[in-house]
């Protein structure tokens, strides 16, 4: 009897601790969040002591032309970024799909942008982009083209090419990861049947591939939403707001604005995009099983 | 411990006695107390560092201090400072927060320490204390809330206080015969024939990044050409024709400047005129101990100063820094004390020798600090042109400031319309200031 | 595995050559700059012709050195003190980490109970929240809620043996930050350790019970020698993000709790940006992502694929 018990409480243990620690440092402080975008609220005062305002950070926000330059901005880097990343990496893995000496050490060297960290690679950036010291621009000047003004007119171009530099890597390894699982077979079968390269890529590799890269690709547009320290140590977000994305938004609004109530709705705002991309990523995957079951089962009956 | 505690307190007693200077030692009843102090990474209070071991040689009193980034400093005191008691004992505090502390009534009225008399130096001579700066930097409560005046009264004393002066390059201005610009059409003109006759050469380093760093800029220009953020009913009148001319003066500043300008801050400006990339430089006056030091500038000795140019009249920043004590400090007395050797005319030479930025008239006249720095009579004579009122220190300034900044550097970089922009400023500006309640009364 | 290796073209050879120099040519610049002076990193006559110096090294740790450098008149970087915060906080939160993930996702993977379903969304949806969506609550709730008393009996306690004022707050300890990177990387550990856990035989469990094992013992003699590799990958994970975070953290240290990120940042201070010291900082604080890649390498990428393609 006393054995029964413990055995029905065994997974809540487990999961207790895990539990606890999410409810109180991330559902929590989630839940304090919304309820504080609904106030006036300053960081000298407790939550409690702000007045509450309703929906009115909220609409101040919809209307606000920094907010929506910034939000412009987000969206933009993180298409550029996405979609740069994904046709260079995949592009990448399909050309080192092959059986070379030292592929191992290959991949080695390409994750290493990926574990460093980010205000290190806004710093090596910054660096390389300064607009007379810089590597670039003496490289430039060494052989006589003109100088790019990276940080200034070209900001935005130039964080999009740091960050296509440190998360390439991920796509390419994904892809790679994928390439090399597909079925033999299928490939076999084309080889004989006469397909170029080309076609092998278009008609097999690339739709045998489609769903990890879809996710991968969807995992990639999250993690771009949340970028925030390589571009706070290249430029702060500006010139302007040309390179302000939501995330460095709102640690100005809550740091330097003091407007905590502001940046907890523009948080908010951010969430709800984030949410939105974060189920079709689970509506995708569920319907990919669905379409899998469905055939598997199609081709039961056949047999 | 204890025991050696009384016996060095009492062995300094009977030292001053017999050196007949003083009966008692002032700081003796704070010998061994620890003081948590809040300090900017800033060129002025790095030098402060460097003399800060006099202060525990002399006095006994041990410090512990926390240096940061001044944004930083700022976010970590709106934190500390709002607490029941706070770590810090002795804060430096950036000019505009000085509205936000006093109306929180985060910091001390310093009227209660210069009245103790075992506290206040009588030989402290306030007097000689540059009267722009404790009006500027130190004040609350009087003319508009946040100057001197009748109502005011005293808050903070200013330290790493700066005002703006010209520095120019003497071997480019002789080479070429040109003259030091005294207004600031000369300025301008200057600014843009550098380039011509220097290829590759900007013609005045000015900052100009996104926020804070252009509309500080372009600030520098707005009261020397007659202009002001607010008239006297706290209406915004930014947009209006002195504004204008100062932003088109900006625009013209850094079309003509440096490569990359329009990204630069204040590091890369003043690096780029310490790296002879440009022929002038106009902004803060903290930046001479940088200038003539060789393994940080390539221009030692070849740089003169001017006073900042005029427009329809003269009228330098007032800006940097004060130190006050925080409300919820543990040693309020001791941090005094520091406040006070700090600011005395023994510290504030000790400082400015070490490279720092004097507070008072009288370290800007004396002759050892002159001879050297031979630049400290200039920058004496721009303290006569000084405007306390050169910024509105308000609550809200934060946020019109940022807007400001935002906006200046789309003017600079995306070719924004000068009087369209200004007009969204003063629009925004209004809508924050009646937020704000500052038209209650009309 | 094939040892044959196919022959290729030079071009192919070219374009590996310059995607190694691409990825690995910042860092490495990075690396020959930590040795420069300001002058010679500033001065345009580039290149490899230079006196390599420690001198930025120096200034960097000067606080841990045993002598003092004689270019260094003031030790303000106390970059010693922020290297043994980051540490600690990064080790810590990865254990904590791991052994509360890990328990977690076995019960997701291998028991039925009420609430599985819902917890295992959860889980799922929050791996999306970026850091800096929790900034405000954070900051808010360590500071103001998530504090002692300091008249509490345990509040006095703690304020007696380690001195500081006022209520103790999670905010500006080494556990307030801790705690946040643990819930941070929770969600993504549980995530991918099912799958290596779903691997593990049951009947290797069931054989272990039947010898008399808890199910704790189960758990901890049979399964998890079993996911060491997945244990691996996990861990790298969690440490970099808890090695390299900077917002959060800056947002809750304090002056003595700062972390080496922080201190990099606070260091890029507008009035005079000391190149030398900072790349020194940097390469310093890069040194143990760029040991794990190197000997890792094969953990990272199995994580990595894990991690997405169940995703």
């Amino acid at each position: 009897m006393q054995r029964a018990t413990a055995n029905r409480l065994t997974p809540y243990m487990f999961m207790a601790p895990a539990v606890v620690i999410m409810v109180i440092a991330l559902l929590y402080p989630l839940g304090y969040m919304v309820w504080g975008s609904f106030r006036d609220w300053d960081p000298s005062q407790t939550i409690g002591e702000a007045e509450f305002v309703g929906l009115k950070n909220y609409i101040t926000l919809w209307h606000d032309p920094n907010f929506r330059e910034s939000l412009g901005v987000t969206l933009s880097f993180a298409f550029f970024v996405v979609t740069f990343e994904m046709v260079i990496g995949v592009g990448l893995a399909l050309l080192l799909d092959r059986n070379i000496r030292g592929m191992s050490v290959l991949r080695t060297l390409f994750i290493l942008p990926m574990m460093i960290a980010p205000v290190v690679v806004g710093l090596m950036w910054r660096y390389m982009y300064h607009p007379t010291v810089g590597t670039f621009n003496r490289f430039f000047e060494a052989i006589g083209l003109p100088t790019v003004d990276w940080l200034g007119a070209n900001a935005l171009m130039s964080v999009i090419i740091a960050d296509i530099w440190q998360w390439t890597p991920f796509i390419f390894i994904l892809s790679l990861a994928a390439l090399q699982s597909l079925p033999r077979s299928a490939l076999e079968a084309a080889r004989i049947d006469g397909a170029t390269g080309w076609q092998q890529i278009i008609h097999i590799k690339l739709p045998l591939m489609m769903p990890v890269l879809i996710v991968t690709g969807l995992l990639r547009l999250i993690d771009a939403f949340k970028v925030l320290e390589v571009i706070l140590v290249m430029t702060e977000g500006g010139p302007g707001l040309s390179t302000e994305i939501l995330a460095l938004r709102i640690s100005r609004t809550a740091t330097e604005f003091r407007e905590l109530g502001v940046a907890a709705a523009m948080s908010n705002y951010l969430l709800i995009l984030l949410l939105f991309i974060t189920v079709m990523m689970f509506a995708f995957t569920r319907w990919q099983e669905m379409r899998a079951n469905r055939l598997r089962a199609a081709v039961e009956e056949d047999e | 411990m204890s025991h050696s505690l009384k016996s060095t307190v009492a062995s300094l007693t009977v030292a001053a006695c017999m050196a007949g200077t003083a009966f008692a030692n002032p700081y003796a009843d704070y010998e061994g107390t620890t003081l948590i102090v809040n300090f900017p990474a800033h060129p002025h209070y790095d030098a402060v560092m460097k003399i800060l071991p006099e202060f525990t040689a002399e006095t006994g009193i041990e410090l512990e201090v926390d240096q940061l980034p001044y944004l930083k400093m700022r976010e970590r005191q709106t934190l500390e400072l709002g607490q029941d008691e706070g770590e810090y004992d002795l804060i430096a505090y950036v000019v505009f927060s000085k509205a936000d502390y006093v109306f929180a009534d985060q910091l001390e009225n310093l009227a209660k320490y210069f009245m103790n008399p075992k506290l206040s130096d009588p030989g402290y001579d306030a007097g000689d204390l540059i009267d722009g700066y404790v009006y500027n930097i130190g004040f609350a409560g009087g003319d508009k809330g946040y100057l001197e005046g009748a109502t005011g009264s005293l808050f903070g004393i200013p330290y790493g206080s700066e005002t703006s002066v010209l520095g120019y390059r003497k071997d480019i201005f002789d080479k070429h015969g040109l003259k030091v610009p005294e207004t600031y059409d000369e300025l301008l003109e200057i600014a843009c024939k550098i380039p011509e006759l220097e290829p590759g050469m900007g013609g005045l380093s000015s900052r100009a990044a996104s926020g804070h760093h252009a509309a500080h800029a372009f600030l520098l220009h707005l009261n020397p050409m007659g202009g002001a953020i607010f008239d006297d009913q706290w209406n915004p009148v930014v947009n209006n024709e002195a504004g204008v001319k100062a932003a088109e003066a900006l625009k013209t500043i850094v079309d003509c400047g440096p490569e990359g300008a329009t990204n630069f801050g204040f590091g890369e400006a003043l690096g780029s005129f310490l790296n002879g990339d440009t022929a002038m430089f106009l902004d803060t006056t903290v930046v001479a101990g940088q200038i003539d030091d060789p393994s940080k500038s390539q221009v030692v000795g070849k740089v003169g100063w001017a006073l900042h140019p005029m427009g329809v009249e003269r009228a330098s920043q007032t800006g940097g820094f004060g130190i006050g004590i925080p409300a919820n400090a543990e040693n309020k007395e001791a941090a005094f004390l520091l406040m006070q050797w700090l600011t005395s005319k023994k510290g504030d030479k000790l400082v400015a020798m070490a490279g720092g930025n004097p507070s008072r008239f009288s370290t800007h006249a004396d002759e050892e600090v002159n001879a050297k720095y031979p630049h400290m009579a200039t920058f004496g004579e721009a303290l006569k042109h000084a405007d306390p009122d050169w910024r509105p220190i308000i609550p809200v300034w934060g946020k019109i400031n940022a807007d400001l900044g935002t906006t200046l550097s789309k003017v600079l970089t995306e070719d924004l319309d000068i009087q369209e922009a200004l007009d969204g400023v003063a629009e925004r500006t209004k809508g924050v200031m009646t937020e704000a309640g500052y038209y209650t009364w009309n | 595995m094939a040892t044959s290796y196919e022959r290729q073209p030079p071009a192919f050879y070219a374009l590996i050559a310059a995607l190694v120099v691409m990825s690995v040519g910042p860092v490495l610049l990075m690396f020959v700059n930590s040795f420069k002076l300001d002058v010679d990193i500033i001065s345009g006559t580039s290149g490899l012709i230079f006196l390599p110096t420690i001198q930025n090294y120096e200034t960097a740790l000067c606080d841990v050195l045993w002598y003092k450098p004689d270019h260094v008149d003031h030790c303000s970087l106390k970059f010693g003190n922020a290297f043994g915060n980051s540490l600690i906080i990064a080790l810590v939160s990865t254990a904590l980490t791991l052994v509360i993930g890990c328990m977690a996702s076995y019960a997701l993977v291998r028991f039925r109970f009420m609430g599985r379903d819902s917890v295992s969304l959860t889980t799922l949806m929050v791996r999306m929240v970026p850091p800096a969506v929790l900034l405000v609550p954070v900051f808010g709730l360590w500071n103001n809620e998530f504090c002692i008393g300091k008249t509490t009996y345990v509040g006095s306690l703690i304020r007696e043996t380690f001195g500081g004022r006022g209520d103790v707050c999670l905010a500006g300890t080494h556990s307030g930050i801790i705690l946040v990177y643990v819930a941070m990387n929770l969600p993504f550990v549980i995530w991918i350790l099912q799958s290596f856990i779903v691997q593990v035989p049951r009947s290797l469990e069931e054989a272990a019970r039947v010898d008399g094992a808890g199910p704790f013992q189960v758990f901890f003699k049979v399964v998890l020698p079993l996911i060491k590799p997945g244990l691996a990958a996990a861990a790298i994970f969690t440490f970099r993000i808890a090695w390299n975070e900077y917002l959060l953290a800056s947002a809750l240290s304090d002056r003595n709790t700062k972390t080496v990120p922080i201190l990099i940042v606070n260091n890029m201070s507008e009035f005079n940006v000391e190149w030398g010291v900072i790349m020194a900082t940097g390469m310093l604080l890069a040194i143990p992502p760029i040991i794990f890649t190197l000997f890792a390498s094969r953990q990272i990428i199995t994580g990595m694929t894990a991690g997405a393609v169940k995703g």
